[in-house]
Order: structure tokens, then sequence, then C-alpha cells
């Protein structure tokens, strides 16, 4: 028991954060309830997603600067393919097209030897021109029953809160219990070391890369059944998930950090936009605001954790 | 008798003022996704200005940032959280954003879409006349040329309604003039900096064009030409202070500027309480007409003179007020001051 609360220890304290903002947003807005919670869970969606596929290459040692255009594929993917054909195929083609496009990432960086930051950057760009490539302004469709599927409630939570924790942990869960997980932990850990204990450092990375395709694919999808409708140019969610993974506790160089922390981050982050809307602060101060309070959360924990670790 | 007198007297003056003394106060939700562009400045500040000039408004609440229609509908259901009456929004997409709009009116909040239209029904729509906006200048630049050639045709952002109307309403003049041709078509996204880049890259390709049709990223158009030296072509743009005191002071340029005004955002305010009070246009839809200003005549060049202003900034356009609906003066927007 001790074991699994000090290995969240870092979740844990961003949980708490997270009951504690949502107790300040109360006071601030009494009439903040249900509703809220599930506009919370709704606006945190595309961002749940790109940030788990961050926190997954960032764990495997790299960073992918593309998560925002490779989502924007998706989504025009999706949306596109829904004019065509059923949801099921289009989902279904769509996660293959997220997962091709980590492994092409993946296996520019393993084969090419070039860093990942200078790989992704360039990816960039390539995936924001596919995006515009298939499709050159927002439209498309949405299946209805796609739509339906992140609104209202599902018993006691909200639907889209379900539908976001059993897509990234249905993948997270069994990965993070696997070989390959373990793998994807030695070499962000420690890449020589992993190859010398017979880690494929290559394929692992490959791998990761490829999962983190897969998120994005139900990030851009995540979008779709947002909006109803693709859109080409890329959403604010390439630096909004390094946020929330470094808010998260994983480490930026990797081999440290779960996914549990990461999506905390992500609804921290969200309630922080919500609260700042709710008082009304000038909408030009509000960037430098949700700055601020990352850069100090993350400072406190890492000062928290040295003094803990010392007595 | 006096004594009855004065307190008849009294009592209508009393009963004159009430209404004024209980009429209510709203507050209103403000929703944008496009920060930092002159033209959404100035909406913003004619937003807050008309709200603080009505007396109306006891609180506006501005969710104003660079975002996507993601980010849009989660600004508005931070809105519809906060409690407000109302919500003016420039919509990012014309059907992207109908769940929240639904939701909010669902709980009874107006909702005011300025600038440009959203799909969803039950929403009023107060905005510029986008197709006849691009309509005009695009028919001067093409008479202005003599009817022939061919034209840079700089557009706005991909798959807006605005751009869109604007796209109609350019094929409209385009179709009127057989002899007149697009030599390169662009989508500037209203960005001054990607739509000088583009003008900067296409003019080094040294193919020639006999005018410039802009989508309002007018002043660096002109500042392009000017840095790299290429001789000028007829340029149309807004009606930004920028481009409208260019048309003046560069030399050998002609061109058109087309007012837009942002501060249709004021006039949204105005619509918006009229419908709190009860008193809803008959039409979901109101349009504001364009003028168009050249520099080419003598009473283009007055209408340009009177409409300048020094005090403004380069990227707001020179058209501060909506006539008929908005109630502020230009040294109130400039302020920008929102509700105390």
């Amino acid at each position: 028991m001790t074991r699994v609360l000090r290995s969240n220890l870092w979740a844990i304290g961003l949980a708490v954060l997270l009951l504690v903002l949502l107790g300040l947003t109360k006071l601030i807005q009494p009439s903040f309830g249900f509703n809220g919670l599930e506009s919370l869970a709704r606006a945190s969606l595309p961002f749940a997603f790109a940030t788990a596929a961050m926190a997954v290459v960032v764990i495997v040692g790299g960073i992918d600067l593309s998560v925002g255009s490779m989502m924007a594929v998706c989504s025009v993917t999706a949306a596109v393919l829904m004019t065509m054909m059923g949801w099921v195929p289009a989902v279904a083609i769509t996660l293959l097209v997220g997962l091709a496009m980590g492994a092409i990432n993946g296996s520019l960086i393993v084969v090419t030897r070039v860093p990942d930051i200078v790989v992704t950057l360039a990816m960039l760009f390539v995936w924001e021109g596919v995006a515009l490539l298939i499709l050159g302004s927002p439209g498309g469709t949405a299946d209805r029953a796609l739509t339906g599927m992140v609104r209202g409630w599902t018993g006691p939570v909200p639907s889209a809160l379900l539908l976001m924790l059993i897509c990234v942990f249905a993948v997270w869960w069994p990965l993070s219990r696997s070989k390959l997980g373990l793998s994807i932990y030695a070499t962000g850990s420690d890449e020589e070391a992993a190859f010398r204990s017979g880690v494929a450092v290559g394929r692992t990375r490959v791998a990761a890369y490829a999962i983190c395709g897969l998120y994005c694919a139900m990030g851009g999808l995540s979008l779709v059944m947002l909006t109803g409708i693709g859109e080409p140019v890329p959403g604010p969610y390439l630096m909004a998930s390094v946020a929330a993974v470094v808010l998260g506790g994983v480490v930026l160089g990797g081999g440290r950090g779960g996914m549990l922390g990461p999506i905390i981050g992500v609804f921290v982050l969200r309630i922080i936009r919500t609260m700042l809307t709710l008082m009304g602060v000038d909408p030009n101060v509000t960037t430098i605001v949700e700055g601020s309070i990352m850069v100090a959360v993350v400072m406190l924990g890492g000062f928290i954790m040295l003094r803990g670790r010392k007595t | 008798m006096k004594r009855l007198m004065t307190s008849t007297a009294l009592a209508a003056m009393v009963m004159a003022m009430a209404p004024a003394a209980m009429a209510d106060t709203f507050s209103i939700g403000v929703s944008n996704t496009v920060q930092g562009n002159g033209w959404r400045e100035q909406m913003i500040c004619a937003m807050r200005t008309q709200a603080r000039d009505s007396g109306m408004v006891d609180r506006l609440v501005v969710a104003h940032r660079n975002t996507d229609a993601a980010g849009q509908l989660e600004d508005l259901r931070n809105l519809i959280e906060a409690g407000v009456d109302a919500i003016v929004l420039n919509p990012s997409s014309p059907d992207a954003l109908n769940s929240a709009i639904e939701d909010a009116l669902e709980a009874g909040i107006v909702v005011v879409a300025v600038d440009q239209g959203v799909s969803a029904d039950g929403v009023y729509i107060l905005s510029n006349n986008q197709e006849e906006y691009a309509y005009l200048g695009a028919r001067w630049l093409f008479e202005h040329i003599g009817g022939e050639g061919t034209v840079v045709y700089m557009r706005g952002a991909a798959g807006t309604s605005a751009d869109n109307d604007r796209h109609n309403g350019f094929t409209r003049a385009l179709e009127a003039f057989p002899g007149v041709s697009v030599a390169h078509e662009v989508h500037t996204g209203w960005q001054q900096d990607r739509g000088k880049q583009q003008m900067l890259d296409f003019l080094a390709t040294g193919i020639p064009f006999d005018g410039v049709w802009t989508s309002g990223i007018d002043n660096v158009i002109v500042d392009a030409f000017v840095e790299s030296g290429a001789p000028l072509v007829p340029i149309v743009g807004a009606d930004n202070a920028g481009f409208v005191s260019q048309l003046l002071s560069v030399e050998g340029l002609e061109g058109a500027a087309v007012t837009n005004p942002g501060s249709v955002g004021g006039a949204g305010i105005t619509l918006a309480l009229q419908v709190l009070q009860g008193d809803a246009p008959e039409d979901m839809t109101v349009l504001v007409d364009p003028v168009l200003w050249e520099n080419v005549t003598e009473e283009g060049r007055a209408m340009i003179e009177a409409a300048q202003n020094p005090n403004l900034d380069p990227d707001w356009p020179v058209s501060v007020t909506v006539p008929g609906w908005t109630t502020y003066t230009t040294e109130e927007i400039i302020a920008c001051e929102g509700p105390a």
C-alpha cells in the first residue's frame, strides 16, 4: 500500500491540487456544478490525448513536436472518411493512420540518427501540409453516434471523461506492464545501459513514437467529436501537452513518470483557464498567469520532493 | 392645494423616473479566437466601451485568446458557467460551435454572432456585409486597371464564413470582368507577418501582375512593395488606419480602402441588450453595408482625410463607430475601458 502511495505521490499531490482548485472555482462561481464538470471533461478531451501522446515519447527519452499536426491530420482524415463511410471503419482507419505517422516519425529518428527535436520539428510542417492537402478548409462531417459519445453523463461520470480514461488506459495499462513498456522506461532512463542489457533500443523507440501517433489519432478524433467537423490547421495542443507532461511529473529527458500525473495535469491546467475566465481576468494577462502558475507548481513540487528525500 | 400639487408633481416625477431606476442591468460574455490582430482588438474595445456606455451592463466577461474551434467551445461553456445573460461571439467556424450555442440557448442566454455567421438556429447575426465588401473593392480594382490584366488575390483565413462570403463577392466581380484573371491566390490567415512574407515571396518570383486585392492585410503589403523596391500596382485593402494613411502619403500608390468597422462588436452588444429588453429585431440577421474610399479622385482623397485620426493604432480600422448602433466617442474607444 505504502509503495503504491509513494510511487504515485506526485499524481496524488496533483489530484489534491485539482480538488482545491475545483473548490475555489465553486467559491468564485457558486453556480459551478455538474454542468461545469461536464464542460471541463469535454474541454480536456483533446488536451488529454495530446498529453498522453507526448508522455510516451518523453518517457522513452524523446520529444514529439508534431503532436498537434498529427492530430490535425487525423481530424481531417476522420471527418472526410465519415462523409463516405460509417463511423466504425472511419475510426479504425484513422487510428491506423495515426499509428503509421508515429511509426514514420520514430523510424526517421532511429534510422537517420538526427535528434528527435529536429526530426519532429520538420515533421510538424510535413504533417501540417498533409492535413491541408486532405482538407483545404474546415469541413467534413462527424457521425451523430460519435458526437453523442462525448455529451452528457454515463452514470455518475461525464461521458467525455469516461471515454478518455478508457481510451488512454486501454493502451497504457497493458503497455506499462509488458516487456515493451519496461523497454521504454529502460531506454529513456539510460539508452546505453538498456542496449547493453539486450533491449532493442531502436525498435523500442519506433514503438513509442507509434503509440504517440495512436494517441494523436484519438486526439484528432476527439476534435471531430467535439466540433462535428475536421480542422486542418493545428490547435494549441503542442505546448499545452508539454506543459501537462511536465506538470504531471514526467521528467523531460526520459525514464521517469507515469500516465496518471500528466492526465490530472491536463485537468489542472483546464480548470485554471476556467477560473480565470470566471474571474474576468484581463485576457491579455491570462496566459501570463497560466505560465506562472505552472512554473510555481513544478518548482514547489521539486522542492517538496527534495525535502522529502532528505528526511 | 399647493401641497397637493407639489406631491402630485413629485409623484409624477417619481413615476417618470421609475423605469430608468428600475432598468435591469445585465451580464454579458464575449468570445473571440484571434488575439493581436488590430481589427479584433478594436472589436473587443468597441464591446467594452459600448457595454460601459450603455449603462446597462454590470459585468462583462471576456474570453479573448488565440485558439481553435474546440478552444472556443471551451470558452463558450465557461461563459455559460459564468451565468451571463447574453453571449456576443466572433465565431471561428460556422458549424463547429453549434453544440455549445445550443446549450447556451437552452439556458436562456441570448446569443449574438458578430462579424461572421453561424448555422445554429436562434442566433442573432450582426455582421458587416462581407460579400458586398469584397465586391465593392474588387470591382473598383478591376475597373481601375482598365478591365484587363492579372491580380494577386490575398484571402483571409481558410474556411471562415467571412472569407467564404468575401470569396463569393470577389468571384461575382471577377465574372463581370472577363479580361481580368487571378495571377496568384493565397490565404493570409489575416496575419500581418504571414501576408507580408507571402507578398515578398511572390514579388521575388518576378511574375508580373497589375493589381492586388487583400482581405484586410494591407499596410504590410504596401511595405513589402516599398521595401523590395518593386514598382507599385493598385492595391485594395480595408480601412485600417495604417493603410489609409499610406493612401495619402506613399508616393505613387493608387488604391482604395473598403470600410469594415471592427466596432461592429459594439453594435453586437447593443443588439444583445435590445433583445434582452424584449426589443428584438424582426430579422435575425442584420447587415452593415461597407463604403469605398479611393485616393485617385479629389472627392475620394477628401473622404480619406476626413476619416484620419492620428491617435489611432495603425492596425485599427479608422471607422471606429457604427452609426445607429454605437453611442461612444472616438476618445472613449481608444481608452478601451469596460464597465466599472
